[in-house]
């Protein structure tokens, strides 16, 4: 017998999943749920064949705000896809189980019918902008929606006011907006529509930290609203996926998905703070949820943000000694990376670097001096728009300084052909999907070799050697196009390592990789300084991934250079982060809320542990029994 | 506002302020006269109107980037045309292998000033018509609405296909790629790194793109409403009729053998 649908809005359930099994093959004999719950969950989502989802049953409540992560391919983004019938109703794959939103059964009711109760926005937010202006963007779903034209101009104030645009010239084409203000503005179509459950996927992924701050600030007005009573006032229900712990912190409730299915859900706190189903689900540990787990204190204590973290250091007997003082010669990179330095390789003096416009030449370089030596790890960062991609691209010649000079080795990087630049200096771009084109993996490292001449038993082995270093040998029969993003970026990298540079410029390596992904991409990184001394300079804005592996950081602001030293003392710099919109990750901002006026922080999860007194001291130092939990009740971890 | 791969420009003007259908009479009223005549002092008038408009709605930048084309076109014409109509008048030019009469001169000139014209009135359009108003206008004049959206979408995809486009070669350049080969065939092969990751990246967005529609409820099978439809003031009526009125004047007089050469 069919469900009956209308009884779930009336017991306060925005959504119900039940039996929800999905396969993007359409032709796929779906197993039922009882076969299902009897295989192993436990495989490498990347690697397993079969169903996304594998018997899905979930309640979202009316009025809470659900945050779903979960390892990457592990059905995340399928599973909010279900909400708004997108699945079943636009992709085409197989499909069974039942799913009720809003009172309706979402598996019998088109996506366009569904948009009148349920917003969603994705990450990619070029791909979201329909209107020729702003006004045209945010009136386009209410059009659809047949809203009347003389209530739509309302509605228009409402949403782009609520998503903080509302200063914002409304015949301005969107594409002319910063990235935060064009995925402000997608987020301002969508809530003209008046949602009740508004459904987010990756909201900040393709943002940078100021882009991400202003989501965030959005999606924390959002979460007041209530759409009970006259009129509407914000979504009713937020159900969101994301990997930053960041935004997960704005929700109320967590879901952990693991092979396929509901893993583990419940109150926020109680999921984030519950190690072992983390792990087991392979969602990166809430970074001061790992520090103080290892500090031996009990799950129901640990904290979520820094204040908490210092609140407890405060409450217990843990002593902070901080990894330098000002004035000494600070620690290198967590990772070890940047540590072993030559000669000067790159040597920017004044180049001044302008794009033409409508209005007028603009500088995005202004007179940026810039030597890095030969090993080093450098962060370049700053907003959208400070001239970072601009001045990195002179590393390698794809720009040219209008004025002031380039050099590599010594020599002016103009005077070179691009070719012969390409043997010594890579370049590897923020989305692989601009490079590859080829049919096999193979053929798609061996590309730039074979540019710049090689062949033969030469160029077997640089493209072997290359797909080992990825830890991608084995797949090289294997079309690029099919492999997951993550993959996708190693095969990039490969066909950079193929050609042997002594440097590679990455330009935001990490974007649209989830944890796990960015963890095991920039440990290849690390490895390749470390081991073989290959020298790095990445436009990032990645604070973790700064902190970790950039021992030198270099901060860019209108095209000039506000800070060129030590990532350590930039971050123990509160004022100076404020200023230049950075924000440093949870580690580090603990550390320095524990810090002295003269101490340096720490980097990493491991240097905060050990600032805190090394995990032998944790039990007797955080006054907690680490064996019973006796004083705290905790688990006995 | 506009950014610099647009041909829009984001100015106060009143072609920029009237209705596109008025603005697509006026561009009518340049094309048909240029259109209508040959002679070159004739051709001359749209032509010259249509420099004067480009410039008032703030255009010489798309004039410029098309400046190669226009000239070569032009240039191409002078050469070309005089083959195309009878010798009549006086030698002006004989390389024996290639000689032109006043009249071929006077003609190819005429041709070369109506294919300009027809190029500068076009650029009058897209300069003073955002996407938006073309879509818009498009739908007023009874295009269905679903093609209108494929047009206004087009539009507002291609500067970022451009820029796309860029970045790949880039990406390949800095991977020693270099289209060299004379040969057109191997040449048109080098592209396939080009090629390739663009059409990707754009069917990955189309993949993307429909599902956003869909999810903010686009649907073509049922009604919607339109916000923002401005009536058609007077000012639009004005610079309609005033075209029109120049458009049927310049047929009448061309039937009349005014403007021949």
């Amino acid at each position: 017998m069919a469900p009956d649908h209308s009884d779930d809005a009336s017991a306060g359930v925005a959504a119900r999943l039940k039996d929800v099994i999905f396969s993007y093959d359409r032709d796929a004999m779906l197993p039922s749920a009882a076969e299902l719950a009897a295989e192993d969950t436990t495989a490498d989502p990347d690697a397993r064949e079969g169903p996304v989802l594998r018997g899905v049953d979930l309640s979202v409540p009316s009025g809470s705000f659900t945050v779903v992560m979960g390892a990457s391919g592990g059905g995340k983004s399928t599973l909010l896809r279900t909400l708004n019938a997108i699945i079943p109703d636009f992709i085409d794959g197989s499909f069974d189980g039942d799913v009720s939103v809003l009172g309706q059964d979402a598996t019998a009711t088109r996506v366009s019918e569904m948009a009148r109760g349920v917003g969603m926005v994705l990450q990619d937010y070029e791909a979201q902008l329909f209107g020729t202006s702003v006004e045209a963007e945010v009136a386009f779903g209410p059009e659809n929606l047949a809203v009347p034209a003389d209530e739509i101009g309302d509605r228009i104030d409402e949403s782009l006011h609520l998503v903080g645009l509302g200063d914002l010239d409304r015949r301005r084409e969107p594409a002319g907006l910063s990235g935060g203000q064009k995925q402000r503005l997608v987020f301002g179509g969508v809530t003209a529509m008046h949602p009740e459950l508004l459904v987010l996927d990756e909201p900040t992924s393709d943002l940078d930290p100021k882009g991400t701050r202003d989501i965030l600030e959005v999606v924390g007005e959002l979460t007041r609203g209530d759409s009970s009573g006259e009129g509407w006032h914000g979504p009713d229900t937020i159900v969101m996926v994301t990997h930053k712990i960041e935004e997960a912190l704005l929700a109320d409730r967590a879901v952990l998905l693991r092979g396929g299915t509901v893993y583990r859900e419940g109150d926020l706190r109680e999921v984030f703070t519950d190690v072992s189903a983390l792990r087991d689900s392979r969602v990166a540990l809430p970074p001061l949820v790992d520090v103080f787990d290892r500090l031996g204190v009990p799950n129901e204590r640990l904290p979520l943000v820094p204040s908490e973290a210092a609140d407890l250091v405060a409450d217990t007997d843990l002593t902070w000694t901080p990894p330098a003082t000002r004035g000494d010669d600070p620690p290198g990179a967590p990772a070890g990376t940047g540590a072993d330095l030559g000669e000067a390789l790159f040597d920017l003096s004044d180049v001044v670097y302008e794009y033409e416009t409508d209005q007028g030449p603009v500088r995005a370089v202004d007179g940026v001096d810039l030597t890095i030596r030969e090993g080093e790890v450098v962060a370049l960062v700053g907003h959208n728009g400070s001239g970072k991609t601009t001045l990195a691209k002179h590393l390698n010649g794809l720009h040219e300084p209008d004025a002031g000079t380039a050099t590599f080795r010594g020599r002016a990087l103009a005077e070179r052909s691009m070719s012969e630049i390409g043997r010594e200096v890579g370049y590897v771009f923020q989305n692989p999907d601009h490079q590859i084109f080829a049919a096999t993996v193979e053929e798609e490292v061996a590309f730039g070799p074979e540019n710049f001449g090689l062949e033969g038993e030469e160029l077997d082995r640089r493209v072997r050697d290359a797909l080992e270093t990825v830890d991608l040998d084995g797949m090289e029969e294997r079309d690029p196009f099919n492999l997951s993003k993550g993959q996708r970026q190693r095969v990039a990298l490969a066909g950079i390592l193929a050609t042997d540079p002594d440097a590679i410029v990455f330009d935001e390596p990490t974007t649209g990789l989830d944890a796990t992904q960015q963890d095991q991409f920039m440990e290849l990184v690390g490895r390749l300084n470390r081991e073989e001394g290959v020298t790095v300079a990445m436009v990032t804005h990645d604070m973790e991934k700064v902190a970790r592996y950039a021992p030198r950081t270099v901060v860019l602001k209108n095209g000039r250079k506000e800070y060129d030293g030590s990532t350590r003392e930039l971050f123990g710099d509160e004022a100076a982060l404020e200023r230049w919109d950075l924000r440093p990750p949870h580690v580090v901002e603990t550390a320095n809320l524990l810090a002295d006026e003269d101490d340096l922080p720490a980097l990493s999860d491991d240097e905060l542990v050990a600032a805190l007194g090394g995990e032998d001291a944790v039990g007797a130092s955080a006054g907690v029994d680490a064996e019973a939990g006796t004083e705290t009740g905790g688990d006995g971890r | 506002m506009s950014s610099a791969s647009d041909l829009y420009v984001d100015r106060s003007s009143l072609l920029h302020a009237v209705d596109p259908r008025a603005t697509l009479a006026f561009v009518l009223a340049l094309f048909v006269p240029a259109y209508a005549f040959g002679n070159p002092l004739w051709v001359a008038v749209p032509l010259l109107v249509a420099f004067a408009s480009l410039l008032y709605a703030g255009g010489l930048r798309n004039f410029w980037r098309l400046r190669f084309i226009v000239l070569a076109l032009f240039v191409v014409g002078l050469i070309v045309w005089p083959s195309f109509t009878a010798a009549g008048g006086p030698t002006l030019l004989d390389l024996g292998f290639y000689s032109v009469t006043e009249r071929e001169f006077l003609f190819a000139l005429g041709r070369s000033m109506r294919i300009a014209a027809f190029i500068v009135g076009g650029l009058v359009f897209v300069t003073s018509t955002s996407n938006e108003e073309i879509v818009r206008g498009m739908r007023k004049l009874g295009f269905p609405y679903a093609f209108c959206f494929a047009v206004g979408t087009a539009l507002r995809l291609f500067p970022t296909f451009l820029d796309a486009a860029g970045t790949v070669r880039q990406a390949q350049e800095a991977r020693g790629f270099d289209v060299s080969a004379s040969n057109p065939v191997e040449r048109l092969r080098q592209f396939v790194p080009l090629l390739i990751p663009v059409f990707m990246t754009a069917f990955r967005n189309v993949q993307t793109q429909s599902m956003a529609l869909e999810a903010r409820g686009f649907d073509t099978r049922r009604e919607r409403t339109f916000y923002g439809d401005e009536s058609y003031d007077g000012t639009d009526w004005t610079v309609t009729l005033v075209s029109l009125g120049v458009v049927v004047g310049s047929v009448a007089l061309a039937a009349l053998g005014f403007g021949s050469v």
